[in-house]
């Protein structure tokens, strides 16, 4: 494996210009809002003083090119103003829930990508069995339910009807851990995180098993296979073996799609769960108008997922050195 | 001339047979979406009772009601027939989940065409604006939009043509690549067709499977994206849909009364929905990939 | 010659220029005079189901006698500041009014809602302007004798019934539910208009199994713990236990001294306070007269916005000796007691007093300031506070009424049907929040031996705020026809399924001294308010839309 810096550079380049493009459109949806512009950052119940003081502050009494490059500034700075309803820094607000959303992300994901990967397997070997027919029906089933439906429904057998995890919250009533590496370290953390993350999983599943159920199909049509058959390579070896491995690489890639589905999936589940997480914080900031803290909470989902993309993609070049730039799509 | 049309749409129709005849899958949801675009016409004659009608009976609202003749699948806690909301919820549901596929389709198509068929620069940027879309989060961009610009279905079919087209492009683009390869865009080329002629007349009809397959999957995405921003109270009041149907059924706490003749259906109906679009999307994956025929 | 045909096609034609003109013009004035759209304010369905609910059936009623009444839907953040400080830009709002211990005195309600001196910046929001009422409210401030004051008191609800000032709509009966295997059922104190979520429950309730924490719910998180901001419902639960008052509303309602030994009017306007003595602060140090002066003067300057009302009848405050002080007040105040001294937060002044020093310098008030560790000298102390997910309180072991509880734990969670199965499966043991369905509560609770629900009616009150700044509103006809529509009957069933009674006063019927029984509230429906709305002059167009009675024309743009 050998690292091609240049790919790396260009993606990282890459990374940064849809940053940055993100933040532009945000900053001119906020502006373009219907109402007083200035209400993008001003609270109303602020005093005339307040209001003069904010306003040079984040330059607003200077012409719209002038105050995109104070906000630009102070993007970079890590300065995204206060929240008007908790009356606190946005970056300290959004930094409490953030580990939440990301460990609730993670975990679904690697379940997804787990039972996706290996039930793909099995239905492109099974392919034209009455399996193959129940698995897809089910698989597309999961992509088509509603998440919060799912999620209640979980939530009705696994926690009300049988009492086996907790309902809501990332922890026991009155339980504080003393670190994030304690809080991960403690039981009671992963089983308040099950009924969430499997939500989440069983609705991510579903693109990781089909794409490797068709690369499989694809893998399988291909010469080195009926070789490795005929050389009387028992099956599950074939299949781990030759064809599994060269049928995941279209599954790392789509992993970055993933993270997208994830990053959204997170605002519905984490309302069931009582998560406290960035999506929960984000539809709070929406329906409160407080718009210095939607606006940050969203320029922090969009780089979670900008930067998840990159490493799907580095991940991706890693694993294949033919892949460059050009080669992608 | 007419009668022309009349072939066409002939043709078409036959065309559109012989490729859901080869495919059970596609078979039942194409089955699925006409039982359901039926239903949305029909939706006066089939459900008895107006939608937000509070139902009284000798003075008495007749809210909770269990299934029965009267009201075939009860009553919510307001009174208001469940049935027939989710006879007239078909109608949200199609217009959001094919007026989002229409934008979807035409946008991406568009863009997929333009930048495959000119390559070079405009393809560069087309498909880096693709890329910058793809970093967008797509539920928290159509939360963020509705929550500001108002509670619409417009605004979330708004925000689904802004980001969805991207899938479409992509993908587009790269059948774009092979088709302009191919030697009757070549003899088109040389007998002097404009690029216009050779883009809309003889690559366009190559790829548009294509498109209407990503299409279909974005009516799907369009209902269950509706639902959701429902479901976290951003949807558009006047509008009975499945979505605010299980809204409501959730704030009104059925599944703790164990209504589930009230939480099922609209789910259900959703999902019928959703995996219809995904059925004839897999229908068309067989078709556009013959050589998995063979194994 | 003019033929007589002739003349009669002519006068005919005339006669039809005439009335085609005139219709035209009288088409045009009754335009003018057609009542603009009128938008009721709500929060969301998903929020506040019963507020919803309720604007769309007065808006139906409305609808019925021609008037076009529109619901708008706004999340609860975006309405209040709308309804809060643009007080000339809505017609009528949901609204309600959430029962606090110190408003068991009917003073704040007969005064600070109703009289024209907070109808600009404060809690007149509706724009009341009465000089009659006024004095009514003003008299029994200073009426110290309760059978004096009590007949002002009905008086004053009267003026509010007759002017249909508010269209009330409910007082709730409030069914709160905890876990009688947890909680020893005596230990669990009702008040009068509050229910059992109260300051007293908090400080009796007894464990009598393993588990020695209330754990109670809310569906709001807590936005700041600061003694001197009155900011959401939790933050004020939270507050009231952490810092220590003068005075506690009793469970009987009335006032009684607690962080004071005593407290005596030495003259009508003089108030004698000693206060308990060996009071520590959570921090070590001692409470003492110098803090508790401190803590009614801050909030004289202008760095305690919220706090200021409770105590701009203050004159001065003399520190007798080290435990003793005395109030001067500017005149008599009968709810001084439950107003102010039941009202301030007790806080630690060498831990204020420099921080409202720096802040003096910057353009944010104390409202703003979060401590890290908040400190009082109340029955619990602050343990920790997880953002989004809990706050817990931990029992203070040396107060002189230390709870029998080890932990106070509140949870926020958004998810009703999840707060519901919690209740039911142990993870909280006080429900004290239920947006929901309450039958089907009830149901819940009998099915369920070890959950017991206390229902009381709620001093507090749901209503409909018409702002009377804004035409047709400020038509006393107007706002009594729209009284008459909403049938209150209708909406306790419907909305709250039995679960409330009808509203017609500020005064809650739990306050059984003070309710004026016999109001003359309108009531009688689509009829009633279309004689009422025909006998003050208004008028139907063809449409049957309704029109400003004659002279009078619709001067406003829609609200929306």
């Amino acid at each position: 494996m050998r690292v091609n810096w240049k790919f790396f550079a260009k993606r990282f380049g890459q990374m940064l210009l849809t940053l940055w493009i993100i933040a532009t459109i945000l900053f001119f949806i906020f502006r373009l809002m219907p109402g007083n512009p200035l209400v993008a950052y001003i609270d109303p119940t602020f005093t005339q003083e307040q209001q003069e003081i904010l306003m040079r502050q984040f330059g607003l009494d200077k012409p719209l090119w002038q105050q995109y490059f104070v906000y630009l500034g102070n993007l970079l700075q890590g300065e995204f103003g206060d929240s008007f309803f908790y009356k606190d820094s946005v970056v300290d607000v959004v930094s409490k829930v953030l580990p939440n959303t990301l460990y609730l992300m993670l975990l679904s994901l690697v379940v997804a990508y787990v039972i996706g990967v290996l039930g793909g397997i099995v239905l492109a070997w099974r392919r034209g069995e009455k399996i193959e027919t129940v698995g897809i029906v089910f698989t597309l089933f999961t992509r088509a339910a509603p998440q919060f439906w799912v999620g209640m429904i979980l939530l009705a057998v696994f926690s009300f009807k049988l009492n086996w995890f907790p309902s809501g919250g990332s922890s026991p009533a009155g339980v504080v851990y003393s670190s994030e590496l304690a809080k991960l370290l403690s039981p009671s953390f992963w089983h308040h995180l099950f009924l969430p993350a499997l939500t989440l999983a069983i609705y991510l599943l579903g693109l990781p098993l089909l794409l490797m159920r068709s690369s499989m199909l694809d893998v399988l049509g291909e010469a080195y296979v009926d070789m490795a058959m005929m050389r009387g390579l028992s099956e599950r070896r074939v299949m781990f073996k030759y064809a599994a491995r060269n049928a995941a690489l279209p599954v790392v890639t789509a992993m970055a799609v993933g993270v997208g589905y994830a990053v959204g999936g997170n605002v519905v589940v984490e309302t069931v769960f009582s998560w406290p997480g960035l999506g929960r914080l984000l539809v709070k900031a929406v329906s409160a108008s407080d718009y210095p803290l939607s606006q940050g909470a969203f320029i922090l989902i969009a780089a979670v997922m900008v930067f998840m993309n990159f490493v799907a993609d580095i991940l991706y070049s890693l694993l294949d050195p033919r892949v460059s730039l050009d080669g992608r799509g | 001339m007419k009668t022309n049309w009349i072939g066409l749409v002939k043709s078409g129709l036959v065309g559109m047979y012989r490729f859901l005849k080869q495919d059970r899958f596609a078979m039942v949801g194409a089955i699925i979406y006409l039982l359901l675009i039926l239903l949305a016409i029909f939706a006066p004659y089939i459900a008895p009772y107006d939608p937000h009608q509070m139902i009284r009976e000798g003075g008495q609202l007749a809210y909770n009601r269990l299934p029965s003749a009267q009201f075939l699948l009860g009553t919510t806690n307001m009174g208001r027939d469940i049935f027939s909301q989710l006879v007239y919820g078909v109608r949200p549901a199609l217009t959001v989940g094919f007026s989002a596929a229409f934008f979807v389709v035409i946008l991406g198509t568009l863009v997929g065409l333009i930048a495959g068929y000119f390559r070079g620069w405009v393809d560069n940027i087309l498909m880096r604006l693709a890329d910058v879309v793809f970093g967008v989060p797509f539920e928290p961009f159509v939360i963020v939009l509705v929550g500001f610009l108002g509670p619409s279905v417009w605004n979330i079919v708004l925000a689904m043509a802004l980001l969805l087209w991207r899938d479409t492009a992509r993908v587009i683009r790269s059948q774009v690549l092979t088709v302009r390869e191919r030697s009757f865009i070549e003899a088109a080329r040389v007998s002097g067709a404009s690029h216009l002629r050779i883009m809309f007349v003889y690559i366009a009809p190559n790829i548009l499977p294509l498109s209407f397959l990503y299409g279909s999957l974005a009516i799907g995405w369009a209902i269950l994206t509706e639902a959701a921003v429902s479901f976290l109270g951003f949807g558009d009041p006047d509008v009975i849909s499945w979505g605010y149907m299980l809204h409501d059924a959730y704030v009104s706490q059925a599944l703790s009364r164990g209504a589930f003749y009230w939480f099922v259906p609209p789910g259900v109906l959703i999902m019928l929905a959703v995996m219809a679009g995904f059925y004839i999307g897999r229908g068309s994956e067989e078709i556009l990939h013959p050589r998995l025929k063979k194994v | 010659m003019i033929s007589n045909k002739t003349l009669r096609s002519i006068v005919l034609v005339a006669f039809c220029l005439v009335s085609v003109l005139g219709t035209a013009v009288f088409a045009a004035s009754d335009a003018e005079r057609v009542i603009r759209p009128l938008y009721i304010l709500t929060r969301p369905q998903a929020s506040s189901p019963d507020e919803f609910e309720s604007a769309t059936l007065i808006a139906n009623a409305m609808k019925e006698v021609g008037i076009d009444a529109r619901v708008k839907v706004m999340p609860w953040e975006q309405m209040a500041d709308l309804v809060w400080y643009e007080r000339t830009k809505w017609d009528m709002t949901g609204w309600q009014m959430t029962a606090r211990p110190e408003r068991l005195d009917p003073d704040e309600f007969t005064y600070n809602l109703f009289h024209s001196s907070t109808a600009e910046t404060g809690y007149n929001f509706v724009g009341y302007i009465n000089p009659a009422y006024d004095k009514v409210a003003e008299q029994q401030r200073v009426t110290v004798d309760p059978q004096k004051r009590k007949e002002l008191i009905m008086k004053a609800q009267q003026i509010i019934a007759d002017d249909a000032v508010y269209d009330f709509l409910v007082h709730q009966k409030i069914g709160i539910v905890y876990n009688n295997q947890v909680f020893a059922p005596d230990s669990i104190k009702e008040m009068a208009g509050l229910g059992i979520k109260n300051f007293w429950t908090y400080i009796y309730a007894t464990p009598v199994g393993a588990q020695k924490s209330m754990i109670l719910n809310s569906n709001d998180t807590v936005q700041a713990v600061n003694p001197f901001y009155i900011s959401g419902t939790v933050d004020s639960w939270v507050t009231e236990l952490i810092w220590d008052r003068l005075m506690r509303m009793g469970i009987d309602g009335l006032p009684k001294p607690w962080a004071a030994e005593s407290v005596k009017w030495i003259a009508d306007d003089q108030v004698k306070v000693v206060l308990r003595k060996g009071m520590k602060w959570h921090d070590g140090k001692p409470v003492t007269a110098e803090d508790v002066k401190f803590s009614f003067e801050a909030p004289m300057t202008g760095e305690v916005p919220m706090y200021k009302p409770f105590v701009s009848i203050i004159d001065k405050i003399d520190i007798v000796n080290v435990n003793t002080l005395i109030f001067k007040l500017k005149k008599p105040w009968a709810a001084f007691e439950t107003a102010c001294l039941a009202k301030i937060n007790i806080v630690p002044r060498h831990i204020w007093e420099p921080i409202l020093k720096d802040l003096q310098q910057k353009p944010e008030n104390a409202e703003s300031y979060q401590e890290k560790v908040p400190v009082g000298s109340g029955p619990f102390k602050f343990g920790s506070w997880k953002f989004s997910e809990e706050i817990v309180l931990e029992a203070n072991k040396s107060h002189f009424q230390a709870p029998k509880i080890e932990k106070w734990i509140c949870r926020f969670i958004p998810n009703m049907e999840a707060t519901l199965g919690m209740i039911q499966n142990g993870e909280i043991n006080f429900l004290a929040t239920y947006v929901g369905d309450p039958q089907l509560l009830e149901q819940k609770v009998k099915a369920d031996p070890k959950l017991t629900m206390v229902s009381s009616v709620d001093l507090g009150y749901r209503f409909f705020a018409m702002n009377l700044r804004r035409p047709p509103f400020n038509d006393v006809a107007f706002r009594r026809a729209v009284l008459a529509l909403t049938d209150r009957w209708l909406i306790v069933d419907a909305v709250w399924k039995g679960f409330a009674v009808p509203a017609d006063s500020v005064v809650s019927p739990a306050l059984e001294f003070w309710k004026n029984k016999n109001l003359n509230y309108p009531e009688g429906g689509v009829e009633e308010a279309k004689k009422l709305l025909k006998a003050a002059g208004y008028e139907w167009d063809r449409k049957g839309r309704l029109m400003y009675p004659k002279g009078k024309k619709e001067e406003l743009a829609p609200a929306f």
